[in-house]
């Protein structure tokens, strides 16, 4: 499977805040509580990267895991890809 | 606090060719709402409608047990229409017969259609619209006996259940950006059966204080509101049976 790679994802993440009239802070340690991304933000971001990617994400491979800065999302999103 | 959902723009409605999704479908059109309606047979009065309304419905035939057409459909409709952004799971078998007489296969049929096909629906049409950054609403159709115990409808019962607990379920996983509700209409009079005979209908009758069956026409403006309506209503069942099963 071919990869989005994490400057891109990171984009795409801006872009599901900014449809919600949000911006995306340039530093990766900044809380995901404190800037008001969800849960379901995290689905929108996933299925815009499977969009890129032409393929589903596995989301049964990786364990549950922490996810609390904007770098855990990249993070995980990288994880999922090479999953 | 949160922005409301608004209005459903474009609406597909399964199982929309006759009875009570054809309801739907007639009346939405009424409204001035795009729809999109498939069923296994595309019958003449939705042929009709389609003649009728051809820059708001677009109706075709597909079997909703068939993924791959039904998601094709999906995609034209988008293409068609534009994007969707409310679903009524409508499309349904039903059951005629104890559950020690009836088949295997059977009972796996009824699962299919009524279970696991909506929800892979439901799973595609959401898939698209978070993808998109839509808002939306979802109505599933279900039924009394997800409620009520009634003889030779036990596969069709824990199909209905399974669809109002997937509706709760939704509406707590889609954190308002989508609001998943369920009407569950009680015996429409057209439903006499040879378990659920003639007898037990005018029983049902004689126990409903309002002192008449279900008609599509009872349950249309309650799906109307649950789509186009800005109300806070979410992961909720609402019966509309005349009070019978109170």
């Amino acid at each position: 499977m071919s990869s989005v790679a994490r400057d891109r994802v990171r984009e795409l993440m801006g872009e599901v805040m900014t449809a919600q009239g949000r911006s995306l802070p340039a530093d990766d340690s900044a809380e995901l509580r404190t800037i008001g991304f969800r849960s379901l933000d995290f689905s929108e971001l996933a299925l815009r990267v499977e969009d890129e990617l032409d393929d589903e994400l596995n989301f049964d491979a990786p364990g549950l895991r922490r996810i609390a800065t904007i770098g855990d999302v990249l993070d995980f999103i990288e994880q999922l890809q090479s999953a | 606090m949160s922005e409301s959902v608004p209005p459903a723009s474009v609406v597909l409605v399964s199982g929309g060719s006759r009875g009570l999704g054809l309801a739907i479908v007639t009346d939405l059109l009424t409204a001035g709402i795009k729809v999109a309606a498939f069923a296994r047979t595309v019958t003449p009065e939705l042929t009709e409608l389609a003649a009728k309304y051809p820059d708001h419905l677009y109706a075709g035939p597909v079997d909703i047990n068939d993924t791959p057409a039904v998601q094709a459909f999906v995609k034209t409709v988008e293409s068609t229409l534009g994007p969707v952004d409310a679903l009524v799971n409508n499309a349904a078998i039903g059951q005629d017969s104890l559950h020690v007489h009836t088949s295997p296969e059977r009972l796996e049929d009824i699962i299919q259609t009524n279970l696991t096909a909506p929800l892979l629906l439901t799973r595609f049409v959401l898939r698209r619209m978070l993808a998109k950054g839509l808002k939306g609403r979802i109505v599933n159709v279900t039924s009394i006996c997800a409620q009520r115990g009634y003889p030779g409808l036990v596969a069709y019962s824990a199909t209905k259940g399974g669809m109002d607990a997937a509706t709760r379920s939704l509406a707590r996983e889609l954190g308002g950006r989508v609001l998943a509700n369920a009407v569950a209409p009680g015996f429409f009079a057209s439903e006499m059966s040879a378990v659920l005979g003639q007898t037990q209908l005018d029983q049902i009758v004689r126990r409903t204080p309002t002192g008449h069956l279900t008609e599509p026409e009872d349950v249309v403006p309650v799906v109307r509101m649950l789509l186009l309506d800005n109300t806070n209503i979410n992961g909720q069942v609402l019966v509309i049976d005349g009070a019978a099963s109170i």
